[in-house]
C-alpha cells in the first residue's frame, strides 16, 4: 500500500516525493514507463482531441464545426442530463457509503486472525474482481428478473425488480455494495498497519472495545478511509457497465438508471452527437475534480495522520 | 498548446478525407477484399456465410470478410468505424438509419454502380423506400408488413373462438384479449403489448389519417393522436389484457425467445409478418396471421410495407464496383435468393420472390401469402435524420405512462418535443 503512505507523506508536506534522493527514481520511471507511453499515444490524443470537440457540432461522419458555447449553454435545458445527474447522485450517495461500511466491517471481523484468513480474504475479495463485469451484469439481470432467483425465493410473480422504474437503482446499488473487496483489502492492510500496543494500553487502562475501536481505530485509519472514500466516489461516477448490460443500454426503465457515462455514451453513439458528448465529458471532469476537492478539503477536519 | 493544435488537426483531417471519388468504378484482375456487415441472428450468419462462399467462388479474385453482430450492438459498432473512416465497404441497412447516414455522405449514390448493379426486377415504390433526396442510396432487401400472431393453440385450450379479423376493431382486441388473461389467470394474458415499437405506432397514427412525420421531414402527428394511442396502451395493462408493466418492459428488451408468443404466455401479439417461422419454431405452438384491428373503422389504411432493411455501400469503399458486383448478387441473384428464402424478408425482388416460392416452408409460405393480400397505403416517410431512435424515445415514453409518471397527454406533448429536438439538433 505505497500508495496510501505516499498519499500521507504528501498531507503531512514534510517530506515531499521526491525526499527519497534521485537514485530511486530511476527505478521508479523504469516501471512508469509503459503506463507513461500508453497514456502519451493512446489516451492523450483522444483526451486532447475531446477537449477540442467539445466546442464543436460534430457528427462523427462530416468534419466537425466550432460552434463555442454552445454545448454547454445546451447543457442548463437537457432534461435527460438532469435525470442522469439525479441518478448518478443517488447512486454515489447511496451506494458508497454502504460499499464502504461493509467493506470496514468484514475487514474488521477478518483481522481479528480467523482460521483460514488467506480463503475469505480472496472469497470476499471476488465479486470486486467480477463486479464490472459483463457476466455478473447478465447474472443480475437473471437474479433480479421476473422470473428471477430473488422472485421464485420469496414466491412473488409478475414484477421484475430491474424492469421497475421504483426498484431498478437499488439492484444496481446492490450491486456495487457487493464488491466492496477491494476496499476491503486496502482496510485490513490498514488495521495490520496499527501497533498492538495502543490495544494492550488501552485495554490496561480499562477501555472497552467500543472505546478502543473509537478513539484508536477509527482516528489511525482515517487516512485508509479517506483514502477509499476518494476512491470510491470516483469510481461510482464512472460507472458505466453494470447500467448499460442491465438496462440493455436504454438506461431504463424510464431513466432510472441512466447513469451519466450511459447518456454521455447514448450521445455520442447513439445519436451521432459526439461534440456534446465530448463536452460532457469533461463536465463530468469538473464534476468529479470538484468533489475531489472538496474531500481533499473536508479531510483537514476528519482525518487524522499519526507519526 | 500545441498539441492541442495538432490533435485538433488530426481530428480535422481523420473526417474530412476520402470522399472515394478517386477509387475505381471498373472490375479489378487482382486480389480484392470486401468487408460486408450485417445484424441478425444464427441462422442469418450460417445462410450469409454460404452465400459469401457461393459468391466468392463465382469471382475467385474477390474475398469478402463477413462481420457480424446483433441488432443492439451493431449501430454503436457501425457509427465508430465510419468515424474512424474504417466502414466495411457493404453495409446492411435500416430505415430508421439511413437518412442519417445517407444525408451525412456516408454511402455511395448507387446509381452511379448501376453498371454492375441492376434493379430492373423491383418495383419502383419498393426502389423509393431506398430513395435520400432524390438519390438511391440503398436497395431494399425484403419487405415485411405489421400483423397480429395469434397463438390458436391457445385460444382452443380456452375454448376462446378466434376473433373475425376482417373487420375487427382495437376495442374488439382488447375485449377477446380480456376474455383470454380471464381464462389464463395470470399465467397467459391475452396480449403480449404495445407502444415499444415503431410499427404499431405508426400504424395507429396512420389510421387516424395523420402521419409521424411530413414530407420535409418535421414531427407532424397531432398530439391528440398520441394521446389516445397511450391512452389504450395503459387501458391494456390496466385491465390486465397485457401483463404487469414491469413483465412487459422486461420482455421487450428480451430476445425473440423469450417474448410472449414464443414462451407460449401471450395469446396475441404484434410483430412483422416475416418472424411468423422463427415464433413458430420458438413456441412449437400453431400460430396464425391475423389483420391488425382498426383497419375497417380507418381513415386511411394503416398497413403498409415496411423494407426490413436495405443494402448500401459506404461512400468511401476502395472498391466500388466490387460492391457493386457483390450486392447484384445479394438482391438478384437465385443461387443466393435459394439459400436466403426469407430470411431477410418476403425478397422485394419480384421475380426472386416467384423464384424462392416453392421452396418455402409452410409458416414463409403464410407469411409471403399475409403480405401478398394485404391491403396496404403508400409507406410512410424514410425516418429523417437525426430520428434514428425513434423507438427508444416511445418506450421511454411508455414506460412513463405504464408507471403513470406521465398521463397520455403529458406523454404526447413531451414525444413530440423531444423527437423534434432530435431531428434538429442533427
Amino acid at each position: 500500500m505505497s500508495a496510501i503512505g505516499e498519499l500521507q507523506r504528501m498531507r503531512k508536506g514534510s517530506r515531499g516525493p521526491l525526499g527519497g534522493g534521485r537514485r530511486d527514481n530511476k527505478a521508479a520511471f523504469v516501471f512508469l514507463a509503459p503506463w507513461f507511453a500508453g497514456l502519451l499515444f493512446i489516451t492523450a490524443g483522444p483526451i486532447a482531441a475531446s477537449f477540442v470537440l467539445g466546442f464543436t457540432d460534430y457528427n462523427l461522419i462530416q468534419p466537425p464545426t466550432f460552434n463555442g458555447l454552445d454545448n454547454f449553454a445546451r447543457m442548463l435545458t437537457d432534461a435527460r442530463l438532469h435525470k442522469a445527474l439525479g441518478v448518478t447522485l443517488i447512486y454515489v450517495v447511496v451506494s458508497v457509503p454502504l460499499q464502504l461500511g461493509a467493506a470496514l466491517g468484514l475487514a474488521l471481523l477478518l483481522d481479528k486472525g480467523l482460521r483460514g484468513l488467506a480463503f475469505y480474504r480472496s472469497a470476499f475479495y471476488l465479486p470486486s474482481l467480477l463486479g464490472s463485469s459483463v457476466a455478473v451484469a447478465v447474472l443480475w439481470r437473471q437474479i433480479f428478473g421476473a422470473d428471477g432467483l430473488i422472485n421464485q425465493l420469496l414466491g412473488i410473480e409478475g414484477r421484475g425488480w430491474i424492469s421497475d422504474p421504483d426498484t431498478a437503482l437499488w439492484t444496481l446499488i446492490i450491486l456495487n455494495v457487493w464488491t466492496f473487496g477491494a476496499p476491503m483489502v486496502i482496510f485490513l492492510a490498514g488495521l495490520r498497519q496499527i501497533p498492538r500496543m495502543y490495544y494492550e494500553a488501552a485495554a490496561t487502562d480499562g477501555a472497552g472495545k467500543w472505546t478502543q475501536f473509537r478513539s484508536i481505530t477509527i482516528p489511525l485509519l482515517s487516512p485508509i478511509v479517506f483514502f477509499n472514500l476518494v476512491l470510491q466516489i470516483i469510481h461510482a461516477f464512472q460507472s458505466f457497465t453494470q447500467a448499460f448490460v442491465v438496462s440493455g443500454g436504454t438506461g431504463g426503465p424510464s431513466d432510472s438508471t441512466l447513469f451519466y457515462t450511459l447518456y454521455l455514451y447514448q450521445r455520442g453513439f447513439g445519436n451521432f452527437d459526439m461534440g456534446y458528448a465530448s463536452a460532457l465529458a469533461w463536465l463530468l471532469l469538473v464534476i468529479i475534480a470538484g468533489i475531489t476537492a472538496v474531500n481533499f478539503w473536508a479531510a483537514k477536519f476528519w482525518v487524522v495522520y499519526d507519526d | 498548446m500545441r498539441r492541442t493544435a495538432l490533435a485538433m488537426a488530426a481530428v480535422f483531417a481523420l473526417s474530412a478525407c476520402g470522399s472515394g471519388g478517386s477509387a475505381s468504378q471498373e472490375l479489378s484482375k487482382d486480389p480484392v477484399t470486401l468487408r460486408f456487415t450485417w445484424w441478425g441472428a444464427d441462422e442469418r450468419h450460417k445462410r450469409t456465410q454460404q452465400v459469401i462462399d457461393l459468391f466468392e467462388k463465382k469471382y475467385p479474385n474477390v474475398t469478402v470478410k463477413g462481420e457480424f453482430k446483433d441488432w443492439n450492438g451493431y449501430w454503436e459498432s457501425l457509427a465508430t468505424t465510419v468515424a474512424a473512416n474504417d466502414a466495411p465497404d457493404i453495409i446492411q441497412m435500416d430505415e430508421l438509419y439511413l437518412s442519417s447516414y445517407a444525408e451525412r455522405g456516408a454511402l455511395l449514390d448507387l446509381g452511379t454502380a448501376s453498371k454492375y448493379l441492376k434493379t430492373a426486377d423491383f418495383d419502383k415504390s419498393a426502389l423509393d423506400t431506398g430513395v435520400v433526396k432524390g438519390k438511391q442510396y440503398a436497395l431494399p432487401v425484403g419487405l415485411a408488413t405489421y400483423a397480429i400472431v395469434a397463438n390458436t393453440d391457445l385460444f382452443d385450450k380456452f375454448k376462446i373462438k378466434l376473433p373475425d379479423d376482417s373487420a375487427w376493431s382495437w376495442e374488439d382486441l382488447k375485449k377477446v384479449g380480456d376474455e383470454v388473461s380471464k381464462a389464463g389467470g395470470g399465467k397467459v394474458t391475452g396480449f403480449q403489448s404495445l407502444g415499444f415499437d415503431a410499427g404499431g405506432m405508426n400504424i395507429w397514427i396512420r389510421q387516424a389519417g395523420a402521419s409521424l412525420f411530413d414530407e420535409s421531414g418535421k414531427v407532424a402527428v397531432p398530439p391528440e393522436v398520441l394521446t389516445s394511442y397511450w391512452t389504450y396502451v395503459r387501458d391494456l395493462a390496466k385491465q390486465g389484457v397485457t401483463p404487469p408493466p414491469s413483465v412487459t418492459i422486461e420482455r421487450a428488451s428480451a430476445s425473440l425467445d423469450q417474448s410472449g408468443t414464443a414462451t407460449n404466455t401471450s395469446a396475441l401479439a404484434t410483430w412483422w409478418n416475416t418472424q411468423l417461422s422463427s415464433l413458430a419454431t420458438a413456441s412449437g405452438s400453431k400460430l396464425k396471421l391475423l389483420r391488425i384491428p382498426g383497419e375497417a373503422q380507418a381513415t386511411s389504411p394503416g398497413a403498409y410495407f415496411k423494407p426490413s432493411m436495405y443494402w448500401s455501400v459506404s461512400s468511401r469503399t476502395q472498391h466500388p464496383a466490387e460492391a457493386a458486383l457483390f450486392v447484384d448478387f445479394l438482391a438478384n441473384s437465385e443461387e443466393a435468393a435459394n439459400i436466403m428464402l426469407t430470411d431477410r424478408g418476403v425478397p422485394a425482388n419480384k421475380k426472386i420472390r416467384t423464384a424462392i416460392t416453392p421452396k418455402l416452408t409452410e409458416t414463409d409460405k403464410a407469411a409471403a401469402e399475409y403480405l401478398d393480400t394485404t391491403k396496404v397505403g403508400p409507406a410512410p416517410r424514410v425516418t429523417p435524420n437525426g430520428a434514428s431512435n425513434l423507438e427508444a424515445i416511445i418506450k421511454r415514453h411508455t414506460e412513463e405512462v405504464l408507471f403513470d409518471r406521465q398521463t397520455p397527454e403529458q406523454a404526447a406533448t413531451s414525444f413530440i418535443a423531444e423527437l423534434q429536438a432530435e431531428i434538429d439538433g442533427a
